[in-house]
């Protein structure tokens, strides 16, 4: 049917040539028709691609994001060892370097202070010749930061009973929660009060260790 | 109904608490860092003197010839664990001319005599550690135990020359000079 109604419009078009002028009117006619009909199915067209060109979107996936920053405390030494020469009954026989403790850290909001300890594992033989001579911790003495000698004598979280030294102690706030400390720690041997000391190489090991609570 | 719920709500509000008072009681501590301590207490054993002369004004053929002066020894130590004696010893480099006038003429070393600590005058006639056979006396002998490794002790030296023996009356005036040495052991 569609192809009889073109059909039907054609010959005019193909007899344009010697044609009258009703003729002529009747076609020029037929060619606007054709030519808006034309309009109309291209603007149709072009409406349908914009109608294409609308975003698609899928559905909302989510990712949960956890970030853990780790509570954390350390002491670092400047140096791991100290030496003395001692001279027999003498209070005055201090250590060949002094150490400088640093301790870092990072904590969460219920913490109060940071404290830091020096101790031996026991009061009673903080320094052997291993032939059962010994220096106690009550005779081994540590200045912190140009402060007075004092002796280990305390009993401290950490070590022997009656054998540590509280260093420092420093009340965490909200502007120190992450934040560090230094003591710089000078050592001393007080031998007065060790009169039948035999010559002889005393070693020993000085622990320090922090703590936030 | 109302006092449960305010009950139930209460409970749970004090576990809260609890749980949140024991999380902030929980200590965090750090590494422990060691200083390894090395302390020498050199061993040590020194003698010193009071004085370092002593003259003589002497009478020939006396027995009894005193010193100008006592002199006292001083006997100091720091010893290591298994020394078990210190001693002390004077002596002459030899024992047959302990004194001399450089001519010939001596004063040997048993004419020459100590009274240690005010005891009786000994002659210089033993073999010690130092010096010439026969021309030495042990002063003193210190056991060393465990209360005395480091210790020390005084000598007081009172001195005679007994000119009485052999061919000694026959000395000839002159000025006779000599060393005596004062020196201390620790054995073994």
């Amino acid at each position: 049917m569609a192809g009889a109604g073109r059909g039907a419009e054609l010959p005019p078009l193909r007899c344009f040539q010697g044609m009258d002028l009703d003729h002529h009117v009747g076609m020029t006619l037929q060619t606007k028709f054709v030519r808006i009909a034309l309009l109309l199915a291209l603007s149709l067209i072009v409406l349908g691609r914009d109608a294409e060109a609308q975003v698609l979107n899928s559905g909302a996936k989510t990712i949960t994001l956890q970030a853990v920053l780790t509570d954390s405390i350390s002491v670092s030494l400047s140096s791991s060892a100290v030496n003395f020469n001692l001279t027999a009954g003498s209070a005055s026989n201090p250590g060949s370097t002094g150490v400088t403790a640093t301790t870092s850290w990072l904590l969460k909001p219920s913490a109060g202070t940071v404290t830091l300890y020096a101790f031996f594992s026991s009061s009673a033989a903080a320094l052997t010749d291993g032939a059962g001579n010994n220096i106690p911790s009550a005779d081994f003495q540590i200045s912190d930061n140009a402060g007075p000698f004092t002796a280990l004598t305390t009993t401290v979280p950490f070590g022997g009973a009656s054998a540590g030294l509280t260093l420092s102690s420093t009340r965490i706030l909200g502007n120190n929660r992450s934040s560090s400390h230094t003591d710089v720690l000078n050592f001393n041997i007080n031998l007065s009060t060790l009169p039948n000391m035999p010559a002889g190489t005393f070693t020993g090991t000085l622990t320090l260790q922090a703590q936030a609570i | 109904m109302k006092t449960r719920k305010l009950l139930r709500i209460g409970a749970i509000a004090l576990g809260l608490a609890l749980a949140t008072t024991m999380a902030s009681a929980q200590a965090i501590n750090s590494g422990a860092q060691t200083i390894a301590l090395n302390a020498t207490l050199a061993e040590s054993l020194t003698l010193s003197l009071s004085a370092n002369s002593v003259n003589f004004t002497l009478a020939a053929g006396s027995a009894a010839n005193a010193g100008s002066t006592n002199i006292t020894a001083t006997t100091a130590w720091v010893l290591k664990p298994g020394r078990t004696a210190v001693g002390v010893y004077a002596y002459f480099a030899n024992a047959a001319s302990a004194l001399t006038d450089g001519a010939g003429d001596n004063i040997p070393s048993s004419a020459f005599f100590i009274a240690d600590n005010a005891g009786p005058s000994t002659a210089l006639t033993s073999t010690v550690a130092f010096g010439a056979a026969n021309g030495g006396m042990q002063l003193a002998n210190v056991a060393i135990t465990g209360a005395n490794k480091n210790s020390s002790r005084t000598d007081v030296m009172a001195f005679n020359i007994n000119l009485t023996g052999g061919t000694l009356p026959q000395l000839p005036a002159a000025t006779y000079t000599g060393t005596l040495n004062i020196q201390a052991q620790a054995t073994p």
